[in-house]
């Protein structure tokens, strides 16, 4: 115990110093760029790779790593997790929103429409199939109505 | 709620201002729906539905030195037919947690950017991803990267609540939640992060056993060589003492036009589910655990087709189940006419179906079009089930949704849907919905 007390401090002062010293090389190290060089369109098809084709134009992350391939945008929970700023140089915060929020008024393959291309959850006859899918996977519905989201939810679950 | 409903359908009124006359760093994106649905429910009167609802998102970035910004999104709705909320499967339901006229206010934040090492403080109502840590607060964030490939980032603030939980006074939830992560970054090979989230003690409940939300957890993004790219991460609750979940996918591109991925996911139910107060997810077997695993590829057959498939494993206490299938998708005409068909199929056990049918298996079939002009656009979805059983007593379901728009201004657009469906929860379902967007985007670029 006496050992500990001895060192508590010591350690504090090791854990100042470097915070002093990181904040000192802070100016050295860079950031990407608050939102992307070019304005992309609404429904463009973009190949990104003519850009970002290699890491000798600037990109920390292989090209590949925020590609937007079929895989990506199924599971752009993974990226999105470590790794939102990079999102946010393209996209606004709303366009997460439309569908990760507190309270969802309306299904976001209805909100849009005219864009039955989009990957929306939920498309169609959801709420029998979600008898099912609830059953099979129900981390699936924990992570976006577990809790938040889940106004509907409590209307029958009770 | 009403204030705020109220209020989201005044800012709307700033569609009304001229766009020159906007500050260049604003920009603001304005959806107004009026809907028409009317329902057949089996077993409950026939409803109709007419919600007018706007949506409204508002930025202003370049304020003070140029670094801070304001973020706000949310919505009013109000019923100007049958109430639209809740409306499941009943009436009976339709007197908990609906009102004829509601909002939300999704986000609401001021933030500054630092010149150097993305560095962000945040002040309001935001969402989180960092790691594990998936939240929306009230309260303060802030991150930065740290020398030496190292990040840190941190949060803390009231918890956002949702609709109360039927019989409780609450939505199970504590009222303050804080986090963070602490990341090292190598280079474009390498990120490992650890995070954690805590809340306050969860609130006593009348009939539901109440769980306190806790988690800590890493996370691993890696890139071993340029094709390869593998993520993921696993959490342990320490409420529970026992793994939540592991959750990892891995990326295979042997060339620019094949992409190849596998993914194994797996959640031991209980601590996974923990706070989730809805279905009382504390009191869980302890030894159930949920696993799925899978893998799908996808190829550019050419420049107008992208053929793909997949294939997913599920295993439960209660049974095992696969998904299978694939899709096609086409462009043509510089990607002004687009399409796609798809299939896939459910094959799975007795216990993961509804009440006491022998089989929760199904077809699906989708297929869509869609044609984009300067001016027009249109779009036209289709989906269908065919159930391995009846559910009750419907062997069929199927929705089509028809959209027609235009574009009055590159920033001004109206366009409408008309859907038709059947389906054993709806007998018959007839919706209609006129659609007036507006996206406004100034700014020095």
């Amino acid at each position: 115990m006496r050992t500990w007390k001895l060192l508590l401090p010591l350690l504090a002062l090791a854990g100042l110093i470097g915070i002093i010293a990181s904040c000192a090389q802070m100016k050295t190290v860079p950031g990407i760029p608050a939102s992307h060089p070019e304005t992309l369109a609404i429904g463009q098809q973009v190949s990104c790779a003519e850009c970002h084709e290699d890491q000798q134009k600037g990109t920390m992350k292989a090209f590949n790593a925020f590609s937007h391939t079929r895989s990506f945008v199924k599971n752009h929970r993974f990226y999105a997790a470590s790794d939102d700023r990079l999102c946010a140089t393209c996209h606004k915060s709303s366009f997460c929103a439309d569908c990760h929020t507190n309270k969802a008024e309306m299904k976001p393959s209805t909100r849009y429409g005219e864009r039955p291309d989009r990957e929306f959850q939920h498309r169609g006859n959801f709420i029998t199939l979600h008898k099912i899918e609830g059953k099979l996977d129900p981390a699936s519905c924990y992570r976006c109505h577990g809790r938040a989201n889940n106004d509907r939810c409590v209307a029958c679950h009770r | 709620m009403k204030i705020a409903c109220c209020t989201l359908l005044c800012a709307a009124s700033l569609l009304a201002f001229p766009a020159g006359i906007l500050a260049a760093d604003v920009s603001i994106d304005s959806s107004t729906y009026f809907g028409f649905a009317r329902k057949d429910v089996t077993g409950a009167v026939k409803e109709t539905l007419l919600p007018a609802t706007q949506f409204l998102g508002l930025t202003v970035a370049g304020l003070g030195d140029g670094n801070l910004s304001l973020h706000l999104y949310g919505w009013g709705r109000t019923d100007l037919g049958d109430k639209s909320s809740s409306k499941a499967v009943s009436n009976d339901i339709a007197s908990f947690n609906s009102d004829k006229s509601t909002g939300s206010l999704s986000y609401g934040y001021l933030q500054y950017r630092f010149n150097q090492a993305n560095a962000t403080v945040r002040g309001g109502r935001f969402s989180i991803h960092e790691g594990i840590a998936n939240e929306l607060v009230d309260g303060v964030s802030v991150r930065t990267d740290l020398p030496l490939g190292f990040g840190l980032s941190a949060f803390g603030g009231a918890t956002v609540h949702t609709a109360k939980i039927y019989g409780e006074n609450s939505d199970g939830k504590g009222d303050f939640l804080s986090g963070g992560r602490l990341n090292y970054r190598y280079g474009g090979l390498l990120e490992i992060g650890l995070s954690g989230v805590y809340e306050t003690a969860a609130p006593k409940l009348v009939t539901r056993t109440a769980a306190n939300y806790r988690r800590v957890g890493g996370d691993l993004w890696l890139t071993p060589v340029k094709a390869v790219d593998i993520i993921g991460h696993s959490s342990y609750n320490p409420e529970t003492k026992q793994f939540a979940d592991h959750s990892y996918l891995i990326t295979f591109k042997p060339y620019q036009k094949l992409n190849l991925t596998g993914e194994f996911n797996q959640q031991r139910d209980q601590s996974f589910l923990y706070a989730w107060t809805m279905f009382s997810s504390s009191a869980l077997n302890p030894n159930d655990k949920s696993t799925s695993y899978g893998g799908s590829a996808s190829y550019e057959v050419s420049k107008n087709v992208e053929a793909a498939a997949d294939y997913k494993h599920y295993s439960r206490e209660r049974g095992t189940a696969e998904r299978f299938g694939g899709d096609v998708r086409l462009n043509f005409q510089e990607n002004s006419v687009r399409g796609g068909i798809g299939y896939h199929y459910l094959n799975a056990a007795s216990g993961f179906a509804i009440g006491t049918n022998p089989s929760a298996s199904y077809h699906e079939l989708r297929c869509y079009v869609m044609h984009d002009t300067k001016g027009l656009f249109s779009a036209i979805d289709l989906l269908g089930n065919r159930f391995k059983e009846k559910i009750y007593n419907e062997t069929n379901a199927w929705e089509t949704t028809a959209t027609l728009g235009y574009h009055i201004t590159p920033t001004l657009a109206l366009s409408g849907d008309v859907g038709y469906g059947r389906n054993p929860q709806f007998t018959e379902e007839v919706k209609g919905l006129l659609r007036v967007t507006y996206n406004f985007i100034g700014g020095k670029k």
